[in-house]
């Protein structure tokens, strides 16, 4: 069966709220973040600290322009 | 015999839904009764065993263990016995067909239903709305507009200077025109032994870098061909998979048509973005070439893909999305800079695209082309896009360097008269935009209406003219932030209705996130956000303060001033090096591509 993340168009996108005491932590815990969803490194679209912790857009391209796209395939 | 329907608000509030289709079915005959919002599901199943009804249609807003309660409810009726003598149809935003079968319930319609379709299915004239394909017509830009100038006094200066420049470039030649030519005589060409010999023809007027790659396969970094394979399976794709339910951004038919870049690199990802778009309402894309591309002579032939920003306007390439995309959807390829502007127009028209964008005075500034090689360049390309019946549209993007509006439209009002001239069909562009001349005069400290307004009733006072706000609308306004970058759009798009102009382009909400590709939910993003807007605004209209009166006056004033000087010039290319329609103090300066490689014929 496919993989769910293959099946992804193009990226992931994920919005949270992370609780942290600085932008410096914050983005420390985006890449935590990357690898406890076994995702690698996730590129920080948006990051905006507020005194309690981060609002943060963050987007992890399964596939760029260009690569081979495996939902186009017929067996994926 | 007249059915006889109940309709039942199985919620503690929300009846609205169950009330529309109640009053359908009234307008319809039936013989309808409707229950009170908040009656407990005993009491409403006393209701339906009291008569004999055809129908029961449940009604359920609420999505929280909906499924429970409905299945408790079907119970309850199947015990009273209600389920022998009527057929009971469930509705609401959490119900899907699925849901309802699994349920039992007869038939289910969710958020996507609409009253007609429920009273189709109670006529027993079960109507397949969840229709595959968009099924549309075709808009049009310029069909309603006489192209006179209103304010005859600018009309006059604009003729003077399209003259002087229409003169001036039928006496001189460049490698970009003698190139389209050998290009469409390439296209037709059917002897493949001809066409070596024209192709031959053709590289001898090109830089090496596309020599290589048309005649080596040695493509620039970055750059691939799309295999037969890749080709084949974006086919399939094509065929197998259709939109369902296809939306429409617009509320009313006077509303604007609404454009989206594509120019990912790669087409296939251009176009099952577009097929997704297309789904979501947008009526029309713009394919945005790589910068590379306009700084050298010639261009790569062949399926291409690009791993970088920019999908080359290849004739396969504009011909794969043309074909790709649903007949009733406009497509515009850029061409307003670069030295190969005759070549793009040519190869957009051949290939059956719908639009064109060329401004010959913003693609000769800032990192643009030679001001007289686009004035030569750019003719033949308006000449090209009037033969092959194809609007252009003339970006005001200038603004975004620092060039004041007033002489960003005093040049796409040059466009526009040099349009008419050639019998080509223009459209003006102007930006909605908080560009740095804004920012640093505060035009829009106080609000984004004034300005904006009286930048399009400005235009409207001086031209009967097609109007497109761009390029993306709300530039410059938008962050990174999706429901910030959404909301600036919808706001600008809701000011674009109300103001009745032709078509609009909008961003997608990763616009601004500058570091990777756009991807298909931040598209979909702004696409609901404006329709959304459009629906807010309907028919309404924003009121501008006093101000916008005032900056319409002045921009009025200062347009005419700007093209008074200009015609004082000999020539627009005179008149651009002179700075007159941007200098380097505003953030412009004349572009060198192709810098002395005008020839007189």
């Amino acid at each position: 069966m496919a993989k769910a993340l293959n099946k992804i168009m193009d990226a992931l996108d994920i919005e949270t709220y992370l609780v942290c005491n600085n932008a410096q932590e914050g983005r420390k815990l985006v890449q935590q973040l990357g690898e406890e969803l076994n995702l690698g490194d996730l590129d920080i679209m948006y990051e905006e600290f507020d005194g309690y912790g981060m609002r943060v857009r963050l987007r992890k391209y399964v596939y760029k322009p260009g690569n081979k796209y495996n939902w186009l395939s017929e067996n994926e | 015999m007249t059915k006889k329907i109940l309709c039942v608000p199985l919620d503690p509030v929300h009846d609205v839904g169950i009330k529309l289709i109640r009053n359908a079915l009234d307008k319809n005959g039936y013989d309808t009764t409707l229950l009170a919002p908040d009656l407990t599901m005993e009491a409403i199943v006393k209701y339906a065993v009291k008569d004999n009804y055809d129908y029961i249609l449940v009604s359920r807003t609420l999505g929280y263990g909906v499924a429970e309660l409905l299945a408790r409810f079907n119970d309850l009726l199947d015990a009273a016995g209600v389920r022998e003598k009527s057929k009971i149809v469930v509705g609401g935003k959490p119900i899907t067909p699925e849901l309802a079968a699994e349920l039992g319930f007869d038939k289910g319609f969710g958020a996507q239903s609409t009253v007609e379709e429920v009273v189709a299915y109670i006529g027993g004239k079960e109507i397949n709305f969840a229709q595959n394909g968009i099924q549309r017509e075709k808009g049009s830009i310029t069909k309603e507009y006489s192209y006179k100038f209103v304010n005859t006094e600018i009309g006059d200066l604009l003729s003077s200077i399209a003259d002087k420049l229409i003169k001036y470039a039928n006496v001189r030649t460049t490698d970009a025109i003698e190139r389209a030519k050998i290009k469409e005589e390439i296209i037709v060409e059917r002897d493949a032994e001809k066409r070596k010999v024209l192709s031959k023809k053709y590289a001898e007027l090109c830089d090496r870098v596309i020599v290589d790659a048309n005649e080596n396969k040695l493509y620039p970094k970055g750059v691939r061909y799309l295999g037969d394979n890749e080709l084949i399976e974006l086919k399939r794709f094509l065929n197998d998979n259709h939109a369902v339910l296809p939306a429409k951004i617009q509320h009313n038919s006077s509303q604007p048509l609404v454009f989206k870049f594509l120019g990912s690199g790669c087409p296939t990802m251009d176009i099952v973005h577009a097929k997704v778009c297309e789904r979501w309402g947008i009526d029309g894309f713009l394919i945005i070439n790589p910068s590379w591309e306009a700084r050298y002579e010639g261009l790569i032939d062949g399926y291409l893909t690009h791993e970088n920003d920019g999908t080359i306007t290849s004739f396969e390439n504009i011909k794969l999305m043309r074909e790709s995309l649903d007949p009733s959807t406009l497509l515009t390829v850029r061409a307003h800079r670069g030295l190969n502007t005759p070549e793009t127009i040519l190869l957009a028209g051949m290939a059956g695209a719908d639009l064109a964008k060329i401004n010959l005075v913003y693609g000769s500034l800032g990192a643009g082309t030679d001001p007289s090689r686009l004035a030569v360049d750019g003719v033949e390309a308006i000449k090209l896009a009037a033969r092959f019946n194809m609007p252009f549209d003339i970006p005001g993007n200038d603004e975004l360097s620092g060039v004041p509006a007033w002489k960003s439209l005093a040049g796409q009002l040059i466009n526009v008269m040099v349009g008419i001239k050639l019998g080509a069909k223009p459209i003006l562009k102007p930006l909605f935009c908080l560009g740095p001349h804004i920012v640093i005069n505060g035009q829009m400290n106080k609000n984004y209406v004034d300005f904006n307004s009286a930048k399009i009733k400005a235009l409207r006072s001086i031209v009967d003219c097609p109007i497109w706000p761009g390029e993306p609308i709300a530039f410059m306004t938008q962050s990174e932030e999706r429901v910030q970058s959404a909301n600036a759009t919808s706001y600008h798009a809701a000011l674009a209705a109300t103001l009745g102009v032709d078509a609009i382009t909008i961003a997608s909400t990763d616009e601004a996130y500058s570091r990777g590709p756009i991807c298909v939910t931040s598209r979909i993003d702004s696409i609901r956000a404006v329709s959304d807007a459009f629906k807010f605004v309907g028919n309404s209209k924003f009121q501008t303060t006093p101000e916008c009166d005032f900056y319409t006056e002045d921009l009025i004033s200062k347009i005419k001033d700007v093209l008074t000087a200009v015609n004082e010039k000999a020539d627009l290319p005179e008149a651009i090096n002179a700075g007159l329609l941007g200098n380097e103090e505003d953030g412009a300066y004349p572009g060198k591509f192709g810098k002395d490689t005008v020839k007189m014929k």
